[in-house]
């Protein structure tokens, strides 16, 4: 069974009447994936692609008692009371698509979340993908196949430039996972690791990563004690000091965050480094011949 | 995003931090001077620390040695960036100097507010030499600081009697204004105790969530406006920023119109990577409108040092068929002459597609330089072939 979302996983989305949300609604659908209701408040009785909106989550779960994995579209202003509701309501994944969610709404949100032990993926993810089973987010799926590599980066076109660099060279995903390009995030580099790391279906990782926070330096010593190899790709190794770069994660502030410190840090830990997307390929197919522990070839 | 100091003192003003009485003076008002009693000091307004060794703080008696400490700072550069403001205050005896500070530890996720006794020394400075120094207080967020914690770190700070009770309140009042202002930092280095027995935040450093300035409307009245971290922006910076454009300006001449954040920063690696230029950082943000398609276009096509544009749409939730129309109307109004090497993939493609060939058919010669590969192409083979075209515009 594929990591946090496989075909028969049931899934909602909050915010579903918005113009994204509606039309990755129906992506979603095509896709396979199990979407049982969506949440907009004072819209429920409504209908998206055919599936039914609710006022509240917990009306929702009242119809769907089951359902796994929320999704979440709203607007910024709007995500902390967002995941409040699916974390009140007890679901067990959180999604957070929105971005630019303020930092200490997300703080909140997500001590919240781990009093219950509830996983929080973002915010500003691009999804999660375990390609031909399910896609919750905004993934395109033409960049995705079916496969044994686990990918795990912060933003959206790098994860699709990931799995688009792994296919054209004959490889495929057991999933990909995007954690997001928010300054504070759920789920780091290390959680996405240990699931990757237990996971039968997958036998190597490519985790990319960026300048700002340390969500990656924390996650290398991991890579020591994973007996799959892990392939990394860093950017923002010429990126300005002091300039936000889009993200609001992505600030060299002082020496803290740098492309430099997070290069260090992997390779120190056992970590394969890629200078360029093109090598990735190279490189996990290297680390897979040199079994047993490639990695360390 | 940081604030200037007298702009985060008008903030402490707000929540009754203690602050001195000051004029701000740039170059059109030295006028202001006739305001101050001395003995004064003059402080130059930069986002940069290190100001007192740089020569940025001076002392002055009376108004011809603070015209000349003025005229000494004004248009002088501070690292990269160029002193356009003093901050003239009253200056005091002191009698004691700490530091304090509210921030997000973004290790454990959680406020924590900072003390040392060890006051006007820079924080580095303190945690590389002393690190048992600084002393450390977690909060939960969102939790609001009981009046005795703020007594206890007033009283581990030393102070007793009638200072205890001040530092406790400013204690208090400044994680209140980091809470209510979604600060991601509040800095008072020194918070210091005057001869008069009064406390006085000496400095203030303030750094705001950009994310969550809609909820403080004010401001904007008080006029704090968007900036770098460390500096203004430029001005093709301010007309991005004007058109909802997340933009740096950087040396190069290849004009990067990337899509996203996060590959538009892997993409200037990549231009580097293979002996490149890029002549800019620029963030579509999810689902961008064709107006802000079209503007991001714009700046770099009116931006003279652009020789050739590299361009990449990753359809996720911003769609491949809004892409291909904001460029064909760009290129339709505006008739570029520029070279543009493009990929687009993902969501809406195959629309993307059908809309650039009918534009090619209708308008082969203003299409001529433009092509767009697509998901079978790698993105580095574009990126080289930007740079090719670059190299060969440059030896013409």
């Amino acid at each position: 069974m594929a990591i946090i979302i496989d075909k028969d996983t049931k899934t909602i989305v909050q915010g579903i009447t918005g113009k994204n949300a509606s039309l990755h609604t129906k992506f979603m659908l095509e896709y396979g994936t199990k979407i049982v209701g969506g949440v907009t408040p004072g819209k429920g009785g409504q209908v998206v692609e055919k599936i039914e909106v609710y006022d509240t989550v917990h009306q929702c779960l009242e119809v769907h008692p089951d359902v796994a994995v929320s999704s979440i579209w709203v607007p910024p202003r709007f995500a902390k009371d967002a995941i409040l509701e699916a974390v009140d309501a007890g679901i067990k994944t959180i999604i957070v698509i929105t971005e630019c969610i303020p930092i200490h709404d997300m703080l909140y949100a997500r001590l919240k979340a781990k009093e219950k032990d509830i996983v929080v993926i973002g915010g500003n993810t691009p999804g999660v993908i375990s390609p031909g089973k399910a896609l919750v987010g905004m993934l395109p799926k033409i960049t995705f196949k079916p496969g044994r590599i686990g990918t795990v980066a912060r933003s959206g076109a790098v994860t699709y430039y990931l799995a688009n660099s792994l296919n054209l060279a004959g490889f495929g995903e057991s999933t990909s996972v995007g954690l997001g390009g928010d300054p504070i995030l759920g789920a780091n580099y290390e959680d996405i690791l240990r699931l990757f790391e237990n996971d039968p279906e997958t036998d190597a990782v490519v985790m990319a990563g960026e300048i700002g926070g340390v969500y990656e330096e924390l996650a290398a010593p991991f890579i020591e004690h994973m007996s799959k190899p892990v392939i990394a790709f860093i950017t923002g190794k010429t990126a300005p000091q002091g300039k936000r770069l889009g993200h609001a994660g992505a600030i060299i502030e002082g020496n803290m965050g740098t492309a430099h410190s997070k290069i260090e840090a992997l390779k120190k830990h056992g970590a394969i480094l890629a200078e360029t997307l093109s090598e990735i390929p190279i490189l996990v197919k290297k680390a897979l011949e040199g079994e047993n522990k490639g990695k360390k070839a | 995003m940081r604030l200037y100091e007298f702009e985060a003192k008008k903030l402490f003003r707000r929540y009754k931090i203690p602050v001195l009485e000051g004029v701000i003076i740039d170059r059109n008002s030295l006028n202001e001077l006739e305001k101050v009693t001395y003995p004064v000091v003059v402080k130059a307004q930069t986002f940069l620390g290190g100001r007192g060794k740089a020569g940025f703080i001076q002392f002055a008696s009376d108004k011809k040695e603070a015209n000349k400490a003025i005229c000494s700072i004004l248009g002088k550069s501070h690292g990269p960036f160029v002193i356009e403001k003093v901050l003239v205050e009253k200056r005091i005896d002191i009698e004691k100097e700490v530091y304090i500070a509210a921030t997000i530890d973004r290790l454990e996720h959680k406020p924590l507010f900072m003390l040392s006794k060890r006051g006007g020394m820079e924080i580095e400075a303190i945690t590389k030499h002393d690190p048992e120094e600084l002393l450390k207080y977690y909060f939960n967020p969102d939790d609001i600081m009981p009046g005795f914690k703020a007594r206890i770190m007033a009283a581990d700070l030393g102070f007793t009697g009638n200072g205890l009770g001040l530092v406790a309140g400013i204690i208090f009042e400044t994680y209140r204004l980091f809470q209510g202002f979604d600060c991601k930092l509040v800095e008072i280095n020194p918070l210091a105790l005057g001869k008069d027995k009064n406390i006085y935040a000496l400095d203030a450093k303030v750094d705001l969530d950009e994310d969550a300035m809609f909820r403080h409307p004010e401001l904007k009245e008080m006029g704090i406006t968007a900036r770098h971290e460390v500096g203004e922006l430029t001005q093709r910076e301010q007309t991005a920023k004007a058109a909802g454009i997340p933009y740096v300006d950087l040396d190069g001449n290849i004009g990067v119109f990337p899509g996203g954040a996060g590959f538009g920063i892997a993409a200037i690696d990549l231009i580097t990577h293979y002996q490149g230029k890029p002549a800019n950082f620029m963030d579509s943000g999810g689902a961008p409108t064709q107006e802000k398609l079209r503007a991001m276009l714009g700046l770099l096509i009116d931006n003279p040092k652009v020789k050739t544009i590299f361009g990449a749409r990753f359809g996720g939730i911003s769609r491949c068929d809004d892409w291909a129309k904001a460029l064909v109307q760009y290129v339709k109004e505006n008739k570029p002459k520029k070279p543009m090497i493009m990929r687009m993939a993902g969501n809406m493609e195959k629309q993307g597609r059908k809309i650039l060939e009918q534009a090619k058919r209708d308008y082969p010669e203003l299409f001529k330089d433009i092509k767009v590969y697509a998901v079978d192409t790698p993105i580095e083979d574009v990126i080289k072939e930007t740079i090719r075209i670059e190299k060969e515009l440059d030896t013409e």
